[in-house]
């Protein structure tokens, strides 16, 4: 089974990143600036302010065109790829996850890929990577299952009904002679992070982060760096054209270990940590679930309620395609990721 | 101990679903899948016949009033424990015997060659 | 036919109730050790190749009830027993597993089964596979075979052909196999060794009297009552007849509580080009998702592919027409639910009934969310999943839509591996007889079946009830219980 790390295509002369203000967005975008390689870079912003800071991290990087848009229209879109030739990559990292409204959802994440994908055929570009998740299907059906590379669509809610159409508009793009690769991230964590997410440190030191059950489901994470070399492997690997890859840490966690490894990290990166206390029923997650389901079908998206829903579940998947076929494998595991994270929080003033 | 013969209390329910499901099933070979299901609801392990007889007799009551088989309709798509797998069985029994007599009947119960 | 008539009065030193996969090898054993060894079966004697296999006319001859006997539930669940000299070997598709080792690790932990060393029951397991022939198909697989065998290998997935019990009379017909059963092996060598066969007797109830029991009352094929008189009996009627028979002895314990079995769901799919094998089963099984999830093909003949378009007839009934070019596929879970078997005074037959998890209805979900994708990836034209409320399936997408409309209780749920009832080992309160199958609390009842399978072992079990029954069998002849 050792195969032999595949060939890599060399970057492309232009590499254009939807969502390159977003979580992943930025961390792909500190990568592709520092290989030289990448000689031109067109980074689509959602809006002028983030445009702007955007510009300023990366000011004295020659090459580098920052545009403004909502990849929900289809203008934006076309002027994205106008003009720049066939050797190009898109890495398409724009996404929403959590919207104020339930339609922000279709969107984004289902018309904005369509957009982006039509507009890659147009432009006849190499290659175009689609981010997309664990969510098109769903959770697993009992906590030791897992998986695999290729799984039939359940769709958890809104969010993955609507990274299912992403990876449908895809797979019409393939079949219609676009070269795409798409990559499934599950719950990613690191770097970057947008400022919310320190409210799951913040419940993990007040030994608050809800538990369900047992805390035996089992849950694959990925490092955001793990997941940046997974997306730039999926750019530059020649593979099949279509073909979706799992990019995960090694293996999946428990969300028992993960709750002890983040209270680990936290403490020796200096943090005071209560043990954990809240353990909530499964039926608990039921109703949560349910109730977002609920207030999903009149529009309405109630974070909280949505994550509470989901941490009942196991959402497992397996790397081993992705390792064999892609040549990559993940770096960093939960604790190292975790302290590096942490120390990134501090380094930007976050209160944890 | 003597058991009482399913046919009379299954034995219209069967012909009337029948009928519904297999339009153009004659009702010669109708009669005798009939003959069959309740052949076979006669040699049911013992509590499983005394209940498929106790909601059959309950729909044939059902069918002797007026707008009773649409009711019955209604009633067999309730998810009620139990109720709604008596039309079931009936319905396997009598699909698997005219198929496997039948192999080339028609999709509403035609045999082979009428239309 | 090596069987004989049951008549109003008869004795044995060993009593042997039932012919199937645990009550013709117990026989052998006892009776080539040299007891007097009488084995009553309530069913027939039907020669192999008499009956079309998975017709009707096999179901009103070899099976219980003819085939329709259920675990009440919701959903309830169909499930079938052979009932016939040879029992479940000779009706079922001979596909042959040997209990996983590991499988057999945890029963001997979990349930501190006595003296027990799975490198012994699996070199039993290498005598069964030589005396039943054991062995893979001599030539092409059927195309409904293949279907699963490119299906998984398109998606990456573990499956492999199962061996089975057949022979091949001749070499170059690969698909004119002659099934090995009971009939053809174990009861002849019994016989042979001087063991009787009786057939048309059932066992209505044993006599006991403070744990010994002294002989069993029966009911003849025309009707009438006998006895029969014995020493030692071994009640070898399968998971649902065995304990059933216990209760109405009036044995108590741990007896009928603890019903494994491998509830499934299953499909029809349309192919471009006929198919269609109507008596016989695909040899391939899909295992990636073992021991939790497997697939495999379902027998297909007309009647049972009408049957798999039965729940949404109201639009799949086009799809009939076209028997020819469709097979049924199923998925099987082993599940965490359990069933129970309860006997009533004055009622011949027990009440099964079965209760599924959460976690079974999901994975059965996911199980045939799967199924229906490997049909996809095998070029099925069209998938027709057995629910009430199912979609006919043509692309991925359309298994979205299947998933979501999908709720076990309104699905046909069916299962033929039926176990644990009297599960075998030291556990108080845990296990309905002791490490070698002697009922708790009785000096010379013995069960030795399926019911004796501490679990759901996850595979088709008949190779597991063999091994174990002629370990326990041995044990028996050596331990000097002739008293």
């Amino acid at each position: 089974m050792a195969d032999p790390r595949p060939e890599r295509w060399a970057a492309p002369r232009t590499t254009v990143v939807t969502g390159a203000t977003g979580w992943l967005g930025r961390a792909l975008v500190h990568r592709l600036v520092a290989d030289p390689t990448r000689e031109r870079l067109r980074l689509l912003a959602h809006s002028t302010a983030e445009a702007q800071a955007l510009r300023a991290s990366l000011a004295g990087r020659p090459g580098v065109e920052v545009m403004i848009g909502d990849i929900a229209r289809a203008e934006t879109a076309k002027r994205l790829v106008y003009g720049v030739g066939s050797d190009t990559d898109v890495l398409h990292a724009a996404g929403v996850i959590h919207p104020k409204k339930v339609r922000q959802f279709t969107e984004v994440n289902a018309n904005g890929t369509r957009h982006v994908t039509e507009a890659a055929i147009d432009a006849g570009i190499r290659r175009m990577v689609h981010v997309s998740s664990n969510s098109p299907f769903g959770t697993n059906p009992h906590r030791d299952d897992t998986f695999r590379a290729d799984e039939p669509f359940h769709p958890y809610l809104g969010y993955g009904r609507s990274k299912m159409m992403g990876e449908m508009a895809v797979a019409e793009a393939v079949a219609a002679g676009l070269d795409a690769t798409i990559v499934r991230p599950p719950w990613f964590y690191g770097p970057f992070q947008p400022p919310r997410q320190t409210t799951f440190f913040r419940l993990v030191r007040a030994g608050k982060f809800p538990v369900i059950g047992k805390g035996d489901q089992r849950r694959s994470m990925v490092y955001v760096d793990n997941l940046v070399d997974g997306v730039l492997a999926a750019e530059l690997t020649p593979t099949a054209k279509g073909n979706g890859y799992w990019i995960a840490d090694a293996r999946p966690y428990t969300v028992d270990e993960i709750v002890e490894t983040v209270g680990r990290a936290l403490v020796d990166e200096g943090f005071s940590v209560k043990p954990p206390t809240t353990r909530l029923p499964t039926l608990a997650a039921r109703v949560a679930e349910t109730t977002d389901r609920l207030l999903q079908g009149v529009g309405v998206y109630q974070q909280q309620l949505h994550v509470l829903g989901e941490m009942g579940h196991t959402i497992a998947c397996d790397i081993s395609r992705s390792v064999a076929e892609l040549g990559w494998e993940p770096q960093v595991e939960l604790y190292e990721g975790m302290r590096r994270s942490i120390r990134w929080c501090v380094e930007q003033g976050l209160e944890l | 101990m003597r058991q009482v013969p399913a046919l009379p209390v299954v034995g219209s329910f069967a012909e009337r679903l029948l009928a519904d499901d297999l339009p153009d099933l004659t009702a010669e070979r109708r009669h005798e899948a009939v003959t069959f299901i309740a052949h076979r609801v006669d040699t049911l392990p013992s509590f499983t016949r005394f209940g498929v007889l106790l909601i059959g007799t309950s729909f044939r009551i059902l069918m002797a009033v007026p707008g009773g088989w649409a009711l019955s309709g209604i009633v067999m798509r309730l998810p009620l424990p139990f109720v709604g797998e008596y039309p079931r069985l009936v319905r396997s029994l009598g699909f698997a015997y005219v198929w496997e007599h039948w192999p080339s009947t028609s999709p509403t119960g035609a045999a082979a060659g009428a239309s | 036919m090596i069987a004989q008539h049951a008549t109003a009065s008869m004795d044995a030193e060993v009593l042997v109730v039932g012919s199937g996969a645990g009550g013709a090898t117990t026989a052998t054993v006892l009776a080539e050790a040299g007891f007097d060894v009488l084995v009553v079966e309530e069913g027939a004697w039907v020669e192999q190749g008499a009956v079309v296999p998975f017709s009707l006319d096999q179901m009103d001859q070899q099976y219980r009830a003819g085939g329709v006997t259920v675990a009440l539930g919701m959903p309830s669940i169909a499930y079938t027993e052979g009932r016939c000299a040879g029992g479940g070997t000779e009706v079922n598709s001979g596909l042959y597993w040997r209990p996983p080792g590991e499988l057999l690790e945890r029963w001997h932990r979990d349930f501190r089964i006595a003296d027990f060393d799975p490198d012994e029951l699996l070199a039993i397991a290498d005598e069964v596979e030589t005396v039943i022939n054991v062995r893979t198909v001599p030539g092409n697989h059927s195309e409904p075979s293949d279907v699963l065998r490119r299906g998984a290998a398109a998606l990456g997935w573990r499956h492999g052909e199962i061996p089975r019990w057949m022979t091949y009379p001749h070499a170059d017909q690969p698909d004119k196999g002659e099934r090995q059963s009971m009939t053809r092996t174990y009861l002849p060598r019994a016989v042979a060794a001087g063991a009787r066969l009786v057939v048309g007797c059932r066992v209505d109830r044993l006599e006991m009297s403070r744990g010994t029991a002294s002989a069993a009352h029966t009911t003849l094929a025309d009707g009438t009552s006998g006895t029969i008189r014995f020493r030692h009996v071994f009640v070898c009627g399968g998971a649902i007849q065995s304990p059933a028979l216990l209760q109405r002895s009036g044995v108590h314990g741990h007896i009928g509580r603890t019903l494994a079995v491998h509830p499934t769901v299953k499909l029809a799919a349309r192919f471009a080009d006929a198919l269609n094998v109507p008596d016989d089963v695909p040899v391939h099984q899909v295992k990636e998702f073992a021991p939790h999830l497997s697939f495999g093909g379902s027998a297909s003949n007309p009647g049972l592919v009408a049957l798999s378009l039965l729940d949404q007839w109201s639009t799949f009934r086009r799809a009939i027409t076209d028997w020819q070019r469709m097979s049924v596929y199923y998925a099987a879970i082993t599940s965490e639910g359990t069933g129970r078997v309860r006997s009533f005074p004055g009622m011949a037959d027990p009440v099964v009934t079965y209760r599924l998890t959460h976690r079974d209805r999901e994975l059965l979900r996911s199980g045939l969310a799967r199924l229906t994708l490997l049909m996809l990836e095998a070029g099925a034209e069209e998938v027709f999943p057995s629910f009430q409320g199912a979609p006919a399936v043509k692309t991925r997408r359309d298994v979205a839509t299947m998933q979501r409309a999908f709720g076990v209780n309104r699905a046909t749920v069916m299962t033929v591996h039926l176990c644990s009832t009297v599960p075998m080992g030291e556990v108080e309160g845990r296990c309905g007889a002791d490490s070698f199958g002697k009922v708790v609390g009785c000096h010379n009842v013995y069960v030795n079946d399926a019911s004796l399978l501490p679990t759901a072992p996850g595979v088709n079990p008949q190779a597991s009830v063999m091994a174990f029954a002629i370990r326990n069998a041995r044990r028996f002849a050596a331990g000097g219980s002739r008293g």
